[in-house]
C-alpha cells in the first residue's frame, strides 16, 4: 500500500492556484454589496480640528459616511499579549479606535470611511472629505522616542514608554563577567522596519442578515477563531455565536494577516448599519502603511570571550518600537519571541537582555516571519563572526567551540537556557558540518585569497540560527502574558463510506495544508490521500482554532489531528473486534484494515465505518458514529536549528552585492513533504536576503513614509538570489507525535546574518567591521571609502 | 527636501523685481497657476494644477512674500493643499546686479510635503522643482521681453 508521509507530493491546492480559480476574499462578490473607500491621515501627528463631509455626502453612489464621532467600536480595538513595567507597573494599552476622533496617531491613520454602491463612488467621495488638521511634531525613532522632550504618542505617558523589560541573568553578574573577560566585542546598529508585503493585501466583507441577526465576516487572515473572539468580546459586545468568520485562500501573510485589525471591525459594524454586505479591499500604498510592520530595534550590546574564544558573557539593549497602538501579539515580538532566544545555539553562561518599547508615531510593529528570533539571530551571528575576526580566529572555528553539545531529549535531557526555555532536541555541530560540506568551505577560503590577488572582493558569512516554534504551551505563555491560550484543535470526521473530512483550527495561507495534513492523515489511517480532504478556515465548520503563525501548524495543529485519529482508531477497533467476534487487544491495526494477529481475519476502515454509521449490528453501549475533535496543547516549544552560509561577490567600483551561492542545511526534526519544507526554506531564505540587501521601511523627519511604493522599497527578485542549496539534518521533535518542528520561518531566521556577515567578510581585508542593513550598493561602496 | 539654484535674467534688479511682484505676471508665469488672488499686501490664495510624477492634483492654498528688502532679497512662503497631500515651502530669494547689467537670482530653501505626495513624489520631486523652476524663470523671461518690446 502506498504511504505518504517524507515524499516530495506535489500540492493539491496549485490546481486551484495555477488556474487562476482560487477564492480569495476580494474575488467574492455578494449581491447588493457596498464598497468603501478611506480617508487616511496625511501626517503622522495631527490635532483633527474638523471634518467635513457635507459635500461627499452629496457625491453620487454614496450610502454613508462615518467618522470617528459615529461611536463606532468605542472600546477599540485590545492588544493580545500584556507585557508589564520591570518595577511592576501594567503595560500601557492605548484605546486603538476604529477610527480616529480627536488626533491622528500616525500616518495613514484612518478618520473616515465612504460607504457606496461601488468602490469608485467611494473613492470619489472620499477626496471630497475636507479634514482640518493641526499639525504637530512627531517622533519615528525608537530610541529618540525615549529622549527628553520627544513629542509624545499619548498624552497621558509623557516618557512614551509602553513597557520595559529584562530577561536573563543578574545585569552586575553579566557586566562583572564582561569587565574581566580576555576579549569584548561591541556592536552598535539597528534591525531595520521591514514591510511585509503579502502578495494579496488585506480584504474583508461583513455581511450582516437581518433576519437571522447573524453577521459573516470575510477575511484574509492567519488567524480565523481568534479574529472572532476579539471582534465579538472586546470590540463589539457581539456574542460570538452570532458571527462566522471565514477565510478561504489567503494569499500570504508573513505574520501580517496574524492580527485583528480596525477595518474588519469596522466594517462588520457598519454591515448592520446599512443592512447590506459591505467591502474593503486595502491598495498597495494602504497596505505600506497599515500592515504591521516587522522588526526596527534599536541595539546596543557586548559580548565577553575567553582566550580560546568560549563566549562568557552577552549583555544587550534595546529599544524596540511600537508603533501608536499596541497590534494583536506586538509586545511579545521584542521580548518572549526574542529574549529568549538569546542563548542561540551557544553554551554562553551570562545573558542579559533589556528591552525598552516605546510608542512611536509609526504604524504598529508585530511579528514578521521569525517575529523576534531572526532579530535575536542576527545580532548573535553578527556579533560571533566579528569576534572571531577580531580574536583572528575562523568564524566557523568559534561556533563549534560555543555549540551546546548534541542532545535527543530523550535518552540525553533536554538543554536549560539562561534565558527561560529548556531546548527538546538538538545537533548543532552537525548542521554546521554538513553546510560546510556543502559549500567547500575549505576550497572556497583558497579561492577567496587567490581572488583578492585579483582585486576581487570575495566572501563568505557562516550563520548557525536556532527558533522557538511550535507555538506554544498556554500555561507557559500565559505565565508570560499571552491573553489567549495557543493549543489547536483537530476534528476529524469519518464518513459512512470511510472517507475523511478533516478540520483544522490552523490556517493555511500558502504553506500546503490542504496536501501535508493529507499526507499524514492517510498514512496514519492506512487510506488513500484522495479519500482525505482537508478543511480549515471558516469557524462555522472548524470548532476551533489558533491559526497558523510560529511555524506551529504542524507541531500544534497536526498533533491536534494525530489525537482525533487515535481515537477513531480506538472506537474503530471496538466496532471491529465486534465485527470480527474477536477480543480488541488480539487486534492489529495496518493498511488500512484491523486484522486479528496471526490470522488472514480482517476488516476495513471502510466496513467499520459504515457500521459505525448503520449500527445494526454494533457492540452494546458504544455510541454511533465515527466523529471525534481534540485539543492539543503542546507541552514545550518546538526547536528547530540550521546553518545558513552565504558567499557573495562585492562589485569594488559600485558596492553591488552579488550572492553568488547559498547553502542551507537545516535540522526541522521530522520531513512530512521534504518539497514543501525545501519551498519553505527557499522562501524564507529569500525574504531574509532582502532584510540583509533591500527592504527597509523608510520615514522622515516628520513621519511622512518615504518608502511606501515599489518604486522606492526594494522587493528581492529572481535576480537577486542563486539557486539554493539545501540538505537536512534529522534530530526528531521528541516531545510530540509526529517528530516535527516546524519549517516555516527558518529561512527568514538563518539567511540575514549569513549575508551580512559574508559581505562584511569580503570587505574585512579592507578594514571594514560592520555595514548597516539594508546592504545597498551605495552603504557598501561608502563603508570601503571610508577606509580608503 | 532642499530647493536652490541660480538663474540669469535679461534685465537690471530694478525691473525684475517689479515685474516680480506683480501678481498679475505671477499668476502668468508660474507653471501650473490657474488663479491667483490678493488676500492682502504681499499675501495671495493660489489654486494651481500640477503633476508630480504619478501623482496629479490640484493645489489650494496661500502663497505669501515676507522679508522684502527691495531689490535685494525676499522670502517666499507657500502653503499649499491638495487631496494627495500638502507643500509647505519657505524659499529665499535673492537679487545680484551683475556687471553686465544683468540679474542674477539666487533661491534657496526648504518644502515640506506630506501624504501621497511625500510617498510617490519625493523619490522625484528634486527633479520636478527643477523642471518647474525652469519653466517659471523661462515664462518670466518671456514676460521680460514682451514688456522691454
Amino acid at each position: 500500500m502506498e504511504t505518504f508521509i517524507g515524499k516530495p507530493i506535489k500540492r493539491r491546492e496549485d490546481a486551484r492556484f495555477l488556474k487562476g480559480a482560487g477564492t480569495y476574499t476580494d474575488d467574492i462578490k455578494l449581491p447588493k454589496m457596498a464598497h468603501t473607500a478611506f480617508v487616511r491621515s496625511p501626517y503622522a501627528h495631527a490635532k483633527i480640528l474638523s471634518i467635513d463631509t457635507s459635500e461627499a455626502g452629496k457625491s453620487e453612489g454614496v450610502i454613508a459616511i462615518y467618522t470617528g464621532s459615529d461611536g463606532c467600536g468605542e472600546y477599540g480595538v485590545p492588544c493580545g499579549w500584556q507585557v508589564d513595567f520591570k518595577n511592576g507597573e501594567t503595560m500601557r494599552e492605548p484605546k486603538h479606535p476604529l477610527l480616529a476622533k480627536d488626533k491622528v496617531k500616525h500616518l495613514g491613520e484612518a478618520v473616515a470611511i465612504i460607504v457606496a454602491d461601488t468602490l469608485a463612488q467611494a473613492r470619489d467621495a472620499a477626496e471630497l472629505v475636507e479634514v482640518d488638521y493641526e499639525e504637530l511634531p512627531a517622533v519615528t525613532d525608537a530610541k529618540a522616542a525615549m529622549e527628553q522632550g520627544a513629542p509624545k504618542v499619548h498624552d497621558e505617558w509623557p516618557d512614551n514608554a509602553a513597557f520595559d523589560w529584562c530577561i536573563g541573568n543578574d545585569r552586575a553578574e553579566v557586566e562583572a563577567a564582561l569587565a574581566s573577560a580576555h576579549h569584548v566585542t561591541e556592536m552598535e546598529y539597528r534591525n531595520q522596519r521591514l514591510a511585509p508585503n503579502a502578495i494579496e493585501p488585506r480584504s474583508y466583507i461583513a455581511d450582516y442578515d437581518v433576519n437571522g441577526d447573524k453577521w459573516t465576516l470575510y477575511t484574509s487572515t492567519q488567524n480565523p477563531h481568534l479574529i472572532r473572539l476579539l471582534l465579538c468580546a472586546f470590540v463589539l459586545g457581539i456574542p460570538e455565536h452570532k458571527v462566522r468568520v471565514v477565510s478561504k485562500d489567503v494569499g500570504g501573510g508573513f505574520g501580517s494577516k496574524i492580527y485583528h485589525y480596525t477595518e474588519e471591525a469596522l466594517l462588520t459594524w457598519i454591515s448592520r448599519e446599512i443592512g447590506r454586505p459591505v467591502k474593503w479591499t486595502s491598495d498597495r500604498s494602504e497596505a505600506f502603511l497599515t500592515d504591521a510592520h516587522g522588526r526596527d530595534h534599536v541595539v546596543k550590546s557586548k559580548m565577553g570571550f575567553d582566550k580560546d574564544g568560549k563566549i562568557v558573557a552577552h549583555l544587550t539593549d534595546e529599544y524596540c518600537a511600537m508603533g501608536a497602538y499596541l497590534s494583536t501579539f506586538a509586545p511579545a515580538v521584542p521580548t518572549y519571541l526574542h529574549g529568549t532566544l538569546f542563548q542561540g545555539v551557544y553554551t554562553t553562561p551570562l545573558i542579559h537582555l533589556n528591552v525598552t518599547a516605546p510608542f512611536t508615531h509609526t504604524v504598529a510593529v508585530d511579528a514578521y516571519r521569525g517575529a523576534g528570533r531572526p532579530e535575536a539571530t542576527y545580532l548573535l551571528e553578527r556579533m560571533l563572526s566579528k569576534a572571531a575576526k577580531e580574536m583572528d580566529m575562523d568564524p566557523a572555528e568559534i561556533r563549534f567551540k560555543n555549540f551546546i553539545p548534541p542532545f535527543d531529549g530523550v535518552n540525553e535531557q533536554g538543554y536549560q537556557t539562561q534565558v527561560a526555555l529548556q531546548y527538546d532536541s538538538g545537533n548543532y555541530e552537525g548542521v554546521l558540518k554538513r553546510g560546510l560540506e556543502m559549500l567547500g568551505y575549505e576550497d572556497f577560503r583558497k579561492e577567496q585569497e587567490a581572488a583578492r590577488k585579483d582585486g576581487k572582493l570575495l566572501g563568505v558569512g557562516i550563520s548557525t540560527y536556532i527558533e522557538g516554534c511550535g507555538i506554544a504551551p498556554s500555561a507557559v505563555v500565559g505565565s508570560l502574558g499571552a491573553r489567549a491560550g495557543l493549543y489547536e484543535v483537530g476534528h476529524v470526521r469519518v464518513q459512512p463510506t470511510g472517507k475523511v473530512q478533516v478540520l483544522t483550527g490552523a490556517h493555511s495561507h500558502g504553506q500546503g495544508h490542504e496536501t501535508v495534513f493529507a499526507q499524514f492523515v492517510a498514512d496514519k489511517l492506512g487510506i488513500a490521500m484522495d479519500d482525505v480532504e482537508i478543511e480549515h478556515g471558516d469557524t462555522d465548520q472548524v470548532a476551533f482554532g489558533m491559526g497558523t503563525y510560529g511555524s506551529r501548524s504542524l507541531a500544534v495543529g497536526g498533533s491536534a489531528i494525530i489525537k482525533s485519529i487515535d481515537k477513531v482508531l480506538e472506537k474503530g477497533a471496538k466496532i471491529a473486534a465486534h465485527k470480527l467476534e474477536a477480543a480488541e487487544e488480539d487486534l492489529e491495526y495496518a493498511q488500512g484494515k484491523w486484522t486479528v494477529k496471526g490470522t488472514d481475519k480482517s476488516v476495513s476502515f471502510g466496513d467499520v465505518s459504515l457500521t459505525a454509521y448503520v449500527p445494526h449490528d454494533y457492540p452494546e453501549g458504544l455510541e454511533p458514529g465515527l466523529d471525534f475533535s481534540s485539543f492539543y496543547d503542546p507541552t514545550n516549544f518546538t526547536y528547530p536549528f540550521g546553518a545558513h552560509i552565504a558567499v557573495v561577490e562585492v562589485d569594488a567600483e559600485t558596492g553591488k552585492t552579488n550572492l553568488k551561492r547559498f547553502v542551507a542545511c537545516d535540522d526541522v526534526g521530522n520531513v512530512m513533504n521534504p518539497m514543501i519544507v525545501e519551498g519553505q526554506i527557499h522562501g524564507g531564505v529569500v525574504q531574509g536576503v532582502g532584510q540583509a540587501l533591500l527592504e527597509e521601511v523608510v520615514y522622515d523627519e516628520g513621519g511622512q513614509m518615504i518608502s511606501g511604493s515599489y518604486m522606492d522599497y526594494a522587493m528581492p527578485r529572481a535576480d537577486d538570489v542563486p539557486s539554493i542549496e539545501t540538505d537536512r539534518t534529522t534530530t526528531p521533535c521528541p516531545h510530540n507525535p509526529l517528530g516535527v518542528k516546524g519549517a516555516g520561518e527558518a529561512g527568514a531566521i538563518g539567511s540575514t546574518p549569513a549575508v551580512v556577515n559574508a559581505v562584511v567578510d569580503a570587505l574585512s581585508h579592507l578594514g571594514v567591521t560592520d555595514i548597516q542593513m539594508p546592504l545597498t550598493p551605495q552603504r557598501v561602496w561608502k563603508a570601503m571609502q571610508a577606509q580608503a | 527636501m532642499k530647493i536652490n539654484g541660480t538663474y540669469r535674467l535679461n534685465a537690471t534688479t530694478d525691473v525684475v523685481w517689479n515685474m516680480l511682484m506683480d501678481p498679475a505676471v505671477l499668476e502668468k508665469v508660474t507653471p501650473g497657476v490657474k488663479q491667483l488672488e490678493p488676500l492682502g499686501e504681499d499675501s495671495y490664495s493660489a489654486i494651481s494644477e500640477v503633476r508630480i510624477g504619478p501623482v496629479k492634483g490640484t493645489f489650494e492654498g496661500n502663497l505669501s512674500v515676507r522679508d522684502k528688502v527691495e531689490e535685494e532679497s525676499c522670502l517666499l512662503v507657500i502653503d499649499q493643499k491638495s487631496k494627495s497631500g500638502n507643500v509647505i515651502a519657505e524659499i529665499g530669494m535673492q537679487f545680484n546686479a551683475l556687471d553686465d547689467g544683468n540679474t542674477e537670482v539666487k533661491y534657496t530653501g526648504e518644502a515640506k510635503m506630506s501624504g501621497m505626495l511625500a510617498r510617490m513624489g519625493q523619490r522625484i520631486m528634486s527633479g520636478v522643482v527643477s523642471t518647474l523652476s525652469k519653466q517659471f524663470f523661462q515664462a518670466f523671461e518671456k514676460e521680460l521681453e514682451t514688456e522691454k518690446s
